[in-house]
């Protein structure tokens, strides 16, 4: 017999949180603290013959979740997939990833959301910091239901949005998408006019570009004169000082990596979206059901996941365990499904000379190593670009060089800068490891190697 | 209702338990969120326990053996508990061996007693070397005898800042780290109280840290273990194939871990728990160290703000990066510094991520302090009805206050216990009661009312020790 009983804590005079925690109500309130919305992209999108109608003005329409099935690349499964959906979009019936959400800093963003098929569901903005009901966690909040999320976002950068409804599995199956936030006067930037029945008139201006016809990032190069154009600004109060442009750098050409992996026996097995709903009992604490997941004999081991498909964003690299593979060159982002934006790349292909914007992201469930064939400079870390003042005046962009790796785990993001001085006809490396093989002393356990083509031409 | 005292002390100590040691640190109010003793020698037993997980209930009985480092003075528990003091501060130590195979205590770089055999004592001493964040362990037959719960933190702080300077958790800070800590409650962009300084009209600690002991714990592997015939050994190898690589089995009969854990508590343990879950209002920045124990790669994900880096595996941080999402692999330490800013994308004038004044509302109020949100109730008042163990009903509505904000693995997998019952895993939060800095003075968010009670100040001080502890009160 052990010598010592440690007994559970009590949950006396906390069952209302004890039993949120795992079994959040589902709910349709209005928004509180309700703005009006002030978002440019939606009509800008209309305007540009990329949605059908804007059903609410100013408004980003997502629905969650459209099921669906994709065969794997070697024809030998059917992966279950959860999907975003965007109503008033008629290239976006449910993709993987969801169609990517840009927004300019400082505007009233607001998202319509509605959760089917089944619900409940929410969306998280991951690196957004709103108040709890709009940043979309069940036992902080709520799941829904019909809600309109409200945020402002305050710092250029990298994020992404997912369902963080009963994570583990939702986040796995697809239900998650890239935000983007950009600098304060892009999309606006490409409005020649509104009639004064709201009807936008767009210039010449490329839907995403800022005023000066230029896409920027932000950043603080003042160390790193390689990369044109770059504007600085005060070095105390950054960009308090109201240039829109303070602190950001053009770009050429925007790279989007989100490598990720699935695990088929999931698929196969728990293919319900519903699977793990644990419920509350009569009394909370003593007779609560945490028996109810549906799968084999009330058990379902989402605590085991086994990658043996991988894919960047979206795009399925051929190779099974142990192997390594290439995805194909030249693929492009459709900006139907990028937020208007034309151009962004998957595979690279740019021009010596250009500055390359790379935005990576990990959305597998296991680490990824990421490797470059020339030299960068990496420019932001988790949406919070380094060097930038205030916040930013304890850190500094840095480079990160040809050839050595940098490990990012799940839900990290990384913004790297190119400018290649000559020709490369190589591939940037993704190297899947094993968070059940990260032990100290051992070698790490490189499941897949998926190689991405890196072009750059005279 | 806040808990009465005696409802609290049912709840246990839950992973709060902390030895500080040594003049220095005793002089200093170092662990404000914790269950302190103050000691001069620290007495352990290796012992072994049975522990409730997070989702035994009268229905489900869910138990998981461990080996546990048994302070004389603390109820058991998994991880042993916090020990602090200050660097340089000499340390006396006496370790008995309980169990019937050999094992050890160990911090590495400071401190190694050697194997110590079944039924025999060690007593030493030994100075802390460094300031920082440690684990200490029993490094014999790794990774087993750390695995199976003996671990826990090792907490060493400098005895004063640098001169001219405030405090750093560290001896020699990075110019990066000290500006920081500088600038915490004096920069314009960081308005509010430094790091170690408190506020007694406001109950607000200072030196305000948090402790997060990471661990995954195998049920079916540690049984395996702890049958054992005496003096048998489980091989190190043969324990990390099974943990790590066991072949997949839906209903979970294999052997790889089914719980995860800070600081011993998941889910609602951990969240709701104003011991390992941050309640600090905006402009009262806290520390918060991370120590993987375990076999296991996380990705921690803080919710509300972004943190800075401090330091990785003992060093200081030259470039303190400001994330939201941070990777422990196994045996990682790290330390971030939450700086409780107010969370930066509600929406405000100038929208740059500065305290700004909220914009208007439809309502006729403003985006902060968002007062319509801190009043609702998801669920409703009476929306949802619960029975107590007296069978009289209770309300299971919960405000919207403070503002709550989880903390969680992104590696998803650890967000299950038994394989499914989502959220009940390695999470965590941290949470908004209030703000420094609106105009006026320090505001302080509703806490729920006559539903509920937020921090150690409206809960009442941690457990305390054994004699006034209630042994074996299993009463969930």
């Amino acid at each position: 017999m052990p010598a010592f009983h440690i007994p559970r804590q009590s949950v006396i005079g906390m069952e209302g949180h004890w039993a949120k925690m795992f079994d959040p109500p589902n709910e349709s309130p209005d928004t509180p603290e309700f703005v009006e919305p002030t978002n440019p992209v939606p009509e800008v999108m209309l305007a540009a013959g990329y949605l059908d109608r804007v059903t609410t003005p100013h408004t980003v329409q997502r629905d969650l979740m459209h099921g669906d099935d994709i065969e794997t690349w070697d024809g030998l499964k059917e992966l279950v997939f959860f999907l975003f959906r965007d109503r008033d979009n008629p290239a976006d019936d449910g993709h993987f990833p969801g169609a990517t959400i840009r927004v300019p800093r400082g505007v009233m963003f607001h998202c319509e959301t509605q959760g089917h098929g089944p619900p409940p569901h929410t969306i998280h903005w991951h690196g957004i910091e709103p108040t709890p009901m709009n940043d979309g966690v069940g036992h902080c909040s709520m799941e829904i239901g019909h809600y309109i999320y409200q945020w402002q976002p305050n710092f250029i950068g990298s994020y992404f949005y997912h369902c963080h409804r009963n994570t583990v599995q939702h986040f796995e199956y697809g239900l998650y998408g890239l935000l983007l936030i950009e600098p304060p006067d892009a999309y606006f930037a490409s409005i020649a006019s509104i009639d004064p029945d709201g009807t936008y008139h767009l210039n010449d201006i490329p839907i995403g570009a800022c005023s000066d016809g230029k896409f920027r990032i932000a950043a603080n190069l003042a160390r790193f004169p390689q990369f044109p154009g770059f504007i600085g600004g005060d070095p105390v109060e950054g960009v308090a000082n109201g240039d829109p442009h303070a602190f950001t750098v053009p770009y050429d050409v925007e790279v989007l990596w989100v490598p990720d992996d699935r695990d088929s026996v999931w698929s196969d097995l728990a293919p319900d979206a519903r699977a793990t709903y644990p419920r509350f009992g009569s009394t909370p604490g003593v007779d609560d059901e945490f028996d109810r997941n549906p799968g084999h004999d009330d058990f379902f081991a989402f605590n085991d996941f086994n990658a043996d498909y991988w894919f960047i964003t979206g795009v399925a690299v051929p190779a099974h365990k142990g192997g390594t593979a290439a995805i194909p060159p030249g693929l492009v982002i459709p900006p139907e499904l990028n937020s208007g934006v034309s151009g962004s790349q998957i595979s690279v292909n740019a021009r010596v000379g250009q500055t390359i914007l790379v935005r990576c992201i990990d959305a597998a469930y296991n680490s990824i190593s990421v490797t470059l064939p020339v030299d960068a400079v990496i420019i932001a870390m988790d949406g919070r670009a380094l060097g930038v003042p205030p916040f930013g005046l304890y850190n500094s962009a840095f480079i990160l060089p040809a050839g050595v790796p940098f490990h990012l785990s799940t839900a990290r993001r990384l913004d790297a800068l190119i400018r290649p001085t000559q020709p490369i006809d190589s591939f940037a490396t993704v190297q899947f490891i094993d968070t059940r093989g990260q032990v100290p002393g051992t070698p790490e356990v490189v499941l897949m190697t998926a190689r991405i083509p890196f072009v750059v031409t005279p | 209702m806040a808990l009465s005292r005696r409802e609290f002390l049912a709840r246990g100590l839950g992973g709060s338990a902390a030895l500080v040691v040594g003049s220095a640190a005793q002089k200093m109010p170092f662990l404000p969120h914790y269950a302190s003793l103050s000691v001069q020698t620290l007495n352990f037993h290796i012992s072994d326990a049975i522990k409730d997980m997070v989702t035994h209930n009268a229905i489900n009985e869910a138990q998981c053996y461990f080996w546990v480092f048994k302070e004389e003075r603390w109820p058991a528990e998994v991880p042993g508990p916090i020990i602090l003091t200050t660097y340089r501060e000499t340390i006396e130590i006496t370790i008995t061996n309980d169990l019937d195979e050999p094992h050890a205590f160990y911090i590495p770089g400071m401190f190694n007693s050697g194997p110590i055999q079944p039924g025999e004592t060690y007593k030493g001493s030994f100075q802390a070397s460094k300031a920082g964040t440690f684990l200490y362990y029993d490094n014999l037959n790794e990774p087993v005898n750390r695995m199976m719960g003996l671990h826990g933190a090792f907490i060493v702080m400098p005895a004063a800042p640098q001169p001219g300077h405030k405090y750093t958790p560290y001896v020699v800070p990075t110019a990066a780290v000290q500006r920081l800590f500088d600038d915490f409650g004096s920069a314009p962009w960081w308005p509010g109280l430094a790091w170690e300084e408190g506020d007694h009209d406001t109950h607000t600690l200072a030196f305000r840290q948090y402790v997060w002991v990471l661990h995954q714990a195998s049920p079916n592997l540690f049984a395996e273990v702890g049958e054992l015939p005496p003096g048998e050994i489980y091989p190190g190898d043969q324990f990390m194939e099974a943990f790590l690589r066991d072949p997949f089995s839906p209903t979970g009969d294999n052997r790889i871990p089914q719980y995860f854990t800070i600081n011993g508590q998941s889910g609602h343990f951990a969240h709701n728990s104003p011991h390992l879950c941050p309640n600090n209002r905006v402009g009262e920045p806290v520390i918060i160290r991370v120590l993987n124990a375990g076999l296991w790669t996380h990705s921690m994900h803080i919710h509300g703000n972004h943190v800075y880096l401090l330091a990785l595996n003992g060093a200081v941080q030259k470039n303190p990066l400001w994330v939201d999402t941070f990777t422990a692999r196994p045996m990682d330490t790290f330390d971030w510094a939450v700086p409780f800013m107010r969370p930066p994308d509600i929406p405000n004038q100038r929208g740059i991520g500065r305290a700004d004044p909220g914009l208007p509302t439809a309502g006729g109020g403003t985006t902060w302090p968002p007062n319509e949100e801190l009043a609702l109730f998801i669920p409703a008042i009476g929306e949802r009805m619960g029975l107590d163990l007296a069978g009289e009903p209770i309300d299971l509505s919960v405000q919207l206050s403070p503002l709550c904000y989880p903390m969680h693995d992104h590696s998803e997998p650890s967000q299950t216990s038994q394989g499914g019952n989502y959220n009940c895993g390695l999470v965590c939060g941290i949470d908004f009661t209030g703000d420094r800095n609106t105009p006026g003075g320090a505001t302080t968010f509703p806490a729920g009312g006559e539903h509920e009670g937020h921090g150690p100040e409206a809960t009442g001080p941690a457990a305390p020790p054994i004699g006034e502890y209630p042994q074996g009160t299993a009463k969930w």
